[in-house]
C-alpha cells in the first residue's frame, strides 16, 4: 500500500475505485454478524462458495459477508442485487438453488421471500418490507454495502472523503459550526449537543487533548454500537479523526468491552489498515494534523459507560464516577481536556460533513436531528436493528416496524433506555422520538434498547430485575445508589412475594426520589427510573400484587398455582380439575369448577377460554383444550342430575333474606354463593326466562337450552328462588323490595340496549338491533328474516352470532359489515372462521353511511368503503374512508351490533342508587356498594358488556361484599385451598398435539339450531388431560431456581424510635 | 476571594475550598459521616449535600466535594435537603441500627422511624479507614474491592497483609464498627433505642471480641433467660 499525501491522492483513488465497480454485476450480501452467525449464516456462506465454485461464478459475482444488515428475526439473511431480493431464513440447503435459479436465471425463490403478515403476500425487494420502509437507515445502510474488513471498499462509498475535505477546506471551527447547525446530539443517552461539546474541549487552553470513543455498551438488549463497529469500523475511524481535529487532539482512545472480541479485532484490522494508507498517523494526507487512535480494553463493569468512571478506567484505575464539574471537556483523560463521544454519535459525524447541516437536520425535530438507532428486542413480532429519523412516532416503531407483537397478543409496554430507562404503555405510543418528549413521560432514548413487553410480562417483576442488573452494577461508591438499590429491590421483592403493604408504595417512591436526587452518576441518578416509571403508569399491577395477592401477568410465582388459573377472571382451579378428570374422577371435577364458577355446562361450551392463551404447554406444542375439558366435567354431572343420581348439597335457608335482580350470570353466581351461606335469596328476573343473555344473546347452535337449564337447575336445587317476569322499575321497586325485609339488594340487570348506529334511516322498517333478532329467535318467535337479504353491521360476537342464525333461519343471503380489517375483528376467531364456512358474506374495510327505505321499510344500505390508515395506540389501523368508493348494498333487514349498554333507564327512580356513562350503574370497584346502602351492583350492568366468566368472577365477588355486609366473613365456598398439588401420573413432556375438536359437518348445519361442537369422547378427553403439565405442583427444583430464595420474611420491619 | 450566598446571606470566601468548608467557616453546620478534617474529602456518605442552583433548576451535591464558585448559590437547609437527608439517615439507620454515630445523627435530624428491615452491617464503606491508611498511616494496607453491594474493604486478595502495621488507625475512625452504643449510664446523652433492637452481638459476632463491657444487650437477655428460669421453677 502506498500512503495518501494528499487530498488530491485520495480523492483520485476514490475515483478509481468507484469506476471499476459495474452496478449491474450481481451482488451477495450475506449477514456474518452475530445473530446470523448464531443461525447458521457460517454454513450457508460455504454452501454458497461451492455452488458458486460448482457453476464457475466466484469470479464473476462479487461476494461480501457483512455488518448486521438489521433484521434478526428472519436470520440468516441474503441481499442480492441488483434488485436488492431478500430471502430470509436461508439455510445452506437452499445454496444450490439461489445461485441456480437467482443469480443465473434472475428469478425470484418465492419459498424464500418475506410474507406481509397483513395480506400473506410476498414481497421480494428488501426496501418494500415493512420492517424497512419505516425506517430511515442513514448510517445502517452503508453495512448492506460495505465490506468491513476492507478498506478500498469504505473509500469506493466515498469512505473518508469528509476528512480529505475537513482538511483541506475546513476550519475546525466551522467543524463545530456545521455540527451544531445540523443539531447533532450525543446518542449515548444524555443527549448534549456534540458540537457544544467540542467547542468547550477546543476552548480549554492545554496543548494536550484527547478525543475518546465510549464503546463500553453494556445495557441488557441493546448491541447498536457493537453492530456499528463491526459493520463499519472506518466510519468510527474517520469520526475520531475529525474530532481530533476539530479539537485538537492528537490522541483518540477507542475505549471497547472485552466481551466484544469480534469488534475488537475488527478495529485492529481497520486501524492497521488506515495506518498503511497513511489516513492515521503524521500529517495525515500531507497536512500538519497528527492523529493516532489506541484501544482500551473494558473489563465488563457497566458503570464505566459512564464518563467519568470511564476516564479512570482508562487511565488504569477503577472505574468510580467522580465529581462533574470539572467537566471532561476541560478535566478528562489524564487531567487533560477530553471529548468523549458514544460510538454513534461518533459514526454520525462523516456523514453529517458529507452531506451538510441542512439536508442532515432535514430528517428529525427542532431540538435534534438526524436519526436514532435502536435494538428492537422482545415479544415484537420483528426483533432487530432499526434506525429512525427524529420524532417519528414510537406507535410507527412498534407496530409499523415492529410489525405488533408475537401471537397477536396485546402490547403492554415498551422499555426504552435500558436499566436507566423506563417504561412507556400503550396510552404514551403516539410520543415521538426525541430526547425531551422521552424524559417528560419518565423513560429516556438512552443509548437505544427497546424492549417491548406483552401482557405475559410483570411490571413489577421487569423492574426487580433491572434493578438487580443495577444492584451488581453500581460501583457502589455512593451509600444512596448502593444501599437505596438494594433496599427498593428489598421492597419489590416483597410485593411479588405477596408480603407488602400499602405503605410500602409510598416508601418505594419516597426512596426513588432520594436515590435519583442525591447520587453522584448517571447510573445512581437513574437507577430509579424504571421503578418511578413503572409506578406512574402501572401502580393498578402493583396494587394488585399488594392488596389482592396477585400477579396479573402470571409471573410472580409465590401468588398464584397455575397461569391458567391466575388468568381465569374467576379463578377456577383448572389443573386440579383437570387432573380430577384424568383420574375419572368427573362429577368431582364438576364439584371443583363449581367451588368458583356454577356454570360448568355453559362456560364448557362459550367461555372465551382466557386461560388456554397462557397455558405453559404451548411452548411445547399447542395449549389445552381447557374449555372442552370443561365441557366434558360438566356434561357428565348434568347427565347424572338429570337421572337424579348425583347429591345435591342443599344449603338450609333461614338466613336473612336478599333479592337478587337479574337472572343471568353475574346475578345467579351471586345467589349460589349467598345461597351456600346460608342466606334466603330470590332472584327476579324481566324476562320469562332464567339465564340473561345466556338465554336469549347466545343461539342456540353454541349454547343449547338444555346446557343452559342443567346450570341453571342446579342452581335451583341448591336453593335459589328464581322468579321470572318480574321486572325491577315495571313490577317493583327496591323501595318495596325493602320494605319486604329484604337485607341487601343485589343488581345484576346486564347489558340488554343496543347503541344506535347514529347514521340516517334507523327509524325504518326492518332495522333491528342484533340483541332484539337474538332475543326473537332464542325465544322461539319468528324474527321475520325468511328468504330475505340481511345486512349485519359490526364485528363483535354479536354481529356474527345474529348473521349465521339469520342463515340457519333462511335469509336468502347474509352479509357482514366491518370498518376495519378482519383481524382486527373482536368476535372470536373460530366463531368467524364457522360463519365464513357456514356462507355469511363478510366484507371488511366497510363503514355503514345511512339506510335507504321505501315506504317506511328498509331497502338497501348506502356504504363506503374504508382504507386502513397510520396506526392507533393499540396497533389497529385507523379506519379512514375513502370518498368516491360509495356503493348501495340492497338490504332488506339491517342488523345493528355496535355496542350495548345496560337499559338503567328510570328502573332506579326513588333510590339514591347513581348511574353513569351508558346507564351504567355506579358501584365501587371493590366493595361493589352503590350510593345506597345495602344495594350492591355487578355484572355488564357496571361494566358495561362483556365477558360470561367476568360476569360470574363479578357474581362471586359480589356474595361475599354482601356477606360481609351482612355480619358474614366473606369467606365463600372453595376459597379455602384444599387442594392437594402433587403429582399422581407423570408428566407427559414430549409433543403431544391436542385432541382435534370435532364439529358437525356443514350441511348438517343448515336450517337448524343443533349444536355445532361435537364433545370430547371419553377417551379423547383422558387423552387431554393426560397433557397438562401441572404448573401447579411446585417443586423443589423449581424453588431452588428461585433467586428470591436468600430472601427471608420480614418479622416487623417498622420501628418506631422516639 | 470569591462571593457566594449562603442560606440567603452573601459570604465571602477563600477560592477553591469546598462549599463544606466554607459553611463550617461560617458556623453554618452540615452533617457529615465519611468527611474527617486531615483526610481527602470522598462524596459517599452523602450526607453533606446542599442545594445549589436557582430555584427551579436547584440540584443536590455533596458539600465536601463541591468547590465553591463565583455567585454559587447554596441552600443547606432547605425542605428538599432535610428530606432526603432524612431518608438517607432512616437506610443509615436500617443498616447499622447499633452505631452510637448513626443514632445520635438520626435522633439529632429527627428521624423516628425505621421502614426498613433492619440488618446490622458493621461497615458502611464510608472509606474513612482506607483513606486514614493511606493519607494518615502511609500504610495502604487496606482498599475498596468489587462493586455494587459486594464492595468491601479489605486488604488485597483477603490475603494477611505485610503493609499492616496494625496501627488501629481504622478502627478509631470508623463509624459504623467502633463506636457501638454503650448503654444507659454511658457519660453522654444517648436515644436508648437499641435495647429495643434483637441483639447485634449473638447474630453477628458469634463468639468474636465483644468491644462493650459490659454489653448492655448481652446483659439483659441473660436477665431475662434467668427470669424466665426462675419462674418455672416458682
Amino acid at each position: 500500500m502506498q500512503k495518501l499525501v494528499s487530498g488530491a491522492e485520495l480523492n483520485a483513488l476514490q475515483h478509481k475505485l468507484q469506476e471499476g465497480i459495474d452496478p449491474n454485476r450481481p451482488r451477495l450480501i450475506l449477514c456474518g454478524d452475530t445473530g446470523c452467525r448464531v443461525c447458521g449464516s457460517a454454513e450457508v456462506e460455504a454452501a454458497l462458495k461451492e455452488s458458486l465454485e460448482k457453476w464457475d461464478l466466484a469470479d464473476k459475482i462479487e461476494y461480501k459477508s457483512t455488518g448486521c444488515l438489521g433484521f434478526c428475526e428472519k436470520a440468516p439473511l441474503l441481499l442480492i442485487f441488483p434488485g436488492a431480493f431478500f430471502y430470509q431464513k436461508v439455510q445452506p440447503g437452499d445454496a444450490p438453488e439461489i445461485v441456480e435459479q437467482t443469480i443465473r436465471q434472475g428469478k425470484v425463490i418465492e419459498r424464500l421471500l418475506y410474507t406481509d403478515p397483513e395480506d400473506g403476500s410476498k414481497i421480494s425487494c428488501a426496501y418494500d418490507i415493512p420492517f424497512y420502509k419505516y425506517q430511515n437507515r442513514m448510517l445502517l445502510e452503508s453495512s448492506w454495502h460495505t465490506d468491513p474488513l476492507d478498506i478500498y471498499d469504505y473509500l469506493a462509498r466515498g469512505g473518508y472523503g469528509a476528512l480529505a475535505m475537513v482538511l483541506d477546506t475546513m476550519e475546525p471551527q466551522a467543524v463545530i459550526d456545521t455540527l451544531k447547525e445540523a443539531r447533532l446530539r450525543g446518542r449515548g443517552g444524555a443527549g448534549f449537543s456534540t458540537g457544544l461539546k467540542w467547542e468547550l474541549c477546543r476552548a480549554a487552553k492545554d496543548e494536550e487533548k484527547y478525543i475518546i470513543c465510549n464503546a463500553d455498551e453494556g445495557d441488557p438488549g441493546a448491541f447498536m454500537d457493537r453492530s456499528l463497529l463491526e459493520g463499519n469500523p472506518h466510519a468510527i475511524l474517520e469520526g475520531m479523526l475529525i474530532a481530533g481535529f476539530a479539537v485538537g487532539a492528537k490522541e483518540g482512545i477507542l475505549y471497547i468491552r472485552a466481551e466484544y472480541p469480534t469488534a475488537v479485532a475488527k478495529i485492529e484490522e481497520a486501524i492497521c489498515q488506515a495506518r498503511a494508507l497513511g489516513l492515521l498517523g503524521n500529517q495525515i494526507l500531507g497536512t500538519e494534523f497528527d492523529f493516532e487512535i489506541v484501544i482500551s480494553k473494558g473489563a465488563g463493569a457497566f458503570v464505566c459507560g459512564e464518563e467519568t468512571s470511564l476516564i479512570r478506567a482508562a487511565e488504569g484505575g477503577v472505574g468510580e464516577p467522580q465529581q462533574k464539574p470539572p467537566y471532561p471537556a476541560q478535566k478528562g483523560y489524564k487531567g487533560k481536556p477530553t471529548v468523549i463521544n458514544n460510538v454513534e454519535t461518533i459514526a454520525n459525524v462523516a456523514p453529517l460533513l458529507k452531506q451538510g447541516a441542512v439536508s442532515y437536520r432535514a430528517a428529525g425535530t427542532a431540538g435534534s436531528g438526524g436519526t436514532k438507532i435502536f435494538c428492537l428486542v422482545g415479544k415484537s413480532n420483528n426483533a432487530g436493528l432499526i434506525e429512525v429519523s427524529f420524532g417519528t412516532p414510537l406507535v410507527d416503531v412498534i407496530y409499523g416496524i415492529g410489525g405488533g407483537i408475537k401471537k397477536g397478543r396485546r402490547f403492554k409496554a415498551v422499555q426504552t433506555g435500558g436499566p436507566s430507562g423506563g417504561c412507556l404503555p400503550a396510552s404514551m405510543l403516539d410520543l415521538r422520538i426525541d430526547f425531551e418528549e422521552f424524559a417528560q413521560a419518565g423513560s429516556i432514548i438512552g443509548s437505544g434498547g427497546m424492549i417491548v413487553m406483552d401482557e405475559d410480562t410483570c411490571i413489577v417483576d421487569m423492574a426487580r430485575y433491572f434493578l438487580d442488573f443495577l444492584k451488581h452494577e453500581s460501583c457502589g461508591k455512593c451509600f444512596s445508589c448502593r444501599v437505596g438499590i438494594d433496599r427498593m429491590l428489598e421492597i419489590l421483592q416483597k410485593i411479588t412475594l405477596g408480603l407488602a403493604r400499602e405503605s410500602d408504595l409510598d416508601l418505594l417512591e419516597e426512596l426513588a426520589v432520594t436515590v435519583r436526587e442525591i447520587s453522584l452518576c448517571g447510573l445512581g441518578q437513574t437507577a430509579p427510573n424504571q421503578v418511578l416509571s413503572s409506578l406512574r403508569y402501572f401502580r393498578e399491577e402493583y396494587l394488585a400484587h399488594i392488596r389482592d395477592r396477585k400477579c396479573p401477568a402470571s409471573v410472580c410465582e409465590a401468588l398464584f398455582h397455575a397461569p391458567c388459573q391466575n388468568s381465569c377472571p374467576a379463578g377456577v382451579d383448572v389443573p386440579v380439575y383437570i387432573a380430577q378428570i384424568s383420574l375419572e374422577q368427573y362429577y368431582e371435577a364438576y364439584e371443583t369448577i363449581r367451588e368458583k364458577n356454577p356454570f360448568p355446562v355453559v362456560c364448557g361450551r362459550v367461555c372465551h377460554h382466557p386461560c388456554e392463551s397462557r397455558c405453559r404447554r404451548e411452548q411445547i406444542d399447542e395449549p389445552l383444550a381447557i374449555r372442552m375439558l370443561k365441557r366434558f366435567a360438566g356434561d357428565y354431572a348434568a347427565g347424572l342430575l338429570a337421572q337424579g343420581l348425583a347429591r345435591q348439597l342443599r344449603a338450609v335457608p333461614g338466613g336473612k333474606k336478599v333479592a337478587i335482580i337479574g337472572a343471568g350470570p353475574a346475578g345467579l353466581t351471586a345467589a349460589f354463593y349467598l345461597c351456600k351461606k346460608g342466606y334466603r335469596v330470590t332472584v327476579f328476573e324481566a324476562l320469562p326466562v332464567a339465564g340473561g343473555m345466556l338465554a336469549v344473546g347466545i343461539p342456540a347452535y353454541r349454547l343449547p337450552k338444555e346446557a343452559l337449564n342443567a346450570d341453571v337447575e342446579a342452581i335451583k336445587q341448591d336453593g335459589v328462588e328464581i322468579k321470572t317476569g318480574l321486572a325491577l322499575g315495571r313490577d317493583f321497586t327496591l323501595q318495596e323490595l325493602k320494605e319486604q325485609q329484604y337485607a341487601a339488594i343485589y343488581l345484576a340487570m346486564g347489558a340488554h340496549k343496543s347503541m344506535p348506529l347514529g347514521i340516517p334511516g334507523e327509524e325504518l322498517k326492518g332495522v333491528i338491533p342484533a340483541l332484539a333478532l337474538l332475543k326473537e329467535i332464542n325465544l322461539g318467535r319468528d324474527p321475520g328474516i325468511k328468504d330475505k337479504v340481511v345486512v349485519v353491521i359490526g364485528g363483535g360476537n354479536a354481529a356474527v352470532d345474529a348473521a349465521r342464525s339469520a342463515l340457519r333461519y333462511g335469509a336468502k343471503e347474509v352479509h357482514l359489515l366491518y370498518r376495519r380489517r378482519k383481524a382486527e375483528m373482536p368476535a372470536l376467531e373460530e366463531e368467524i372462521g364457522d360463519a365464513l364456512a357456514e356462507g355469511v358474506n363478510l366484507q371488511c374495510l366497510v363503514s355503514p353511511l345511512s339506510i335507504l327505505g321505501k315506504n317506511g321499510s328498509a331497502e338497501a344500505l348506502q356504504c363506503m368503503r374504508i382504507k386502513p390508515g397510520g396506526f392507533e395506540q393499540d396497533g389497529r389501523r385507523k379506519p379512514l374512508p375513502e370518498p368516491g368508493t360509495e356503493f348501495v348494498l340492497p338490504a332488506d333487514i339491517v342488523v345493528t351490533a355496535v355496542g350495548q349498554s345496560p337499559d338503567t333507564g328510570g328502573t332506579l327512580e326513588g333510590s339514591s342508587v347513581q348511574t353513569g356513562a351508558n346507564g351504567t350503574v355506579s358501584a365501587c370497584p371493590r366493595s361493589f356498594n352503590t350510593d345506597e346502602a345495602g344495594v350492591f351492583a355487578g355484572g355488564d350492568c357496571v361494566s358495561g358488556p362483556a365477558t360470561v366468566i367476568e360476569a360470574i368472577a363479578q357474581g362471586r365477588k359480589g356474595a361475599a361484599a354482601i356477606d360481609r355486609y351482612l355480619g358474614g366473613d366473606g369467606i365463600l365456598r372453595g376459597d379455602a385451598e384444599t387442594a392437594e398439588r402433587e403429582f399422581h401420573r407423570e408428566i407427559i413432556e414430549t409433543p403431544a398435539a391436542r385432541e382435534i375438536q370435532v364439529k358437525l359437518p356443514l350441511q348438517e348445519r343448515a336450517n337448524n339450531f343443533a349444536e355445532v361442537e361435537l364433545p370430547y369422547e371419553t377417551a379423547a378427553a383422558l387423552r387431554e388431560a393426560a397433557r397438562c403439565l401441572r404448573c401447579d405442583v411446585k417443586t423443589l427444583a423449581a424453588d431452588d431456581e428461585d433467586d428470591d430464595s436468600d430472601y427471608c420474611p420480614p418479622t416487623d420491619a417498622s420501628r418506631t424510635f422516639v | 476571594m470569591i462571593e457566594i450566598r449562603l442560606n440567603g446571606q452573601r459570604v465571602k470566601v477563600e477560592e477553591g475550598v469546598s462549599v463544606l468548608d466554607a459553611s463550617r467557616f461560617y458556623g453554618v453546620h452540615i452533617p457529615t459521616l465519611c468527611f474527617l478534617e486531615g483526610l481527602s474529602p470522598y462524596g459517599g456518605c452523602r450526607l453533606c449535600l446542599v442545594e445549589i442552583g436557582k430555584p427551579g433548576q436547584s440540584k443536590l451535591v455533596t458539600s465536601c466535594t463541591y468547590k465553591v464558585e463565583e455567585g454559587l448559590v447554596v441552600r443547606t437547609q432547605s425542605e428538599r435537603v432535610i428530606k432526603r437527608r432524612q431518608m438517607l439517615l432512616e437506610l443509615y439507620l436500617a443498616t447499622c441500627p447499633s452505631s452510637k454515630i448513626i443514632q445520635d445523627l438520626a435522633s439529632k435530624h429527627h428521624v423516628t422511624q425505621v421502614r426498613f428491615q433492619p440488618r446490622h452491617e458493621d461497615c458502611i464503606l464510608c472509606g474513612l479507614c482506607v483513606r486514614m491508611c493511606k493519607e494518615q498511616m502511609q500504610g495502604k494496607a487496606i482498599n475498596f474491592a468489587h462493586r455494587g453491594t459486594e464492595r468491601a474493604v479489605c486488604t488485597p486478595f483477603d490475603k494477611k497483609s505485610e503493609e499492616c502495621r496494625l496501627c488501629g488507625g481504622c478502627m478509631y475512625v470508623c463509624p459504623a464498627c467502633q463506636a457501638r452504643c454503650q448503654g444507659p449510664g454511658a457519660e453522654e446523652a444517648i436515644c436508648n433505642a437499641c435495647l429495643n433492637l434483637p441483639q447485634p452481638c449473638l447474630e453477628h459476632f458469634d463468639n468474636a471480641m465483644c468491644y462493650m463491657d459490659p454489653c448492655v444487650a448481652c446483659e439483659l437477655e441473660s436477665k431475662r433467660e434467668h427470669d424466665v428460669k426462675g419462674g418455672k421453677k416458682a
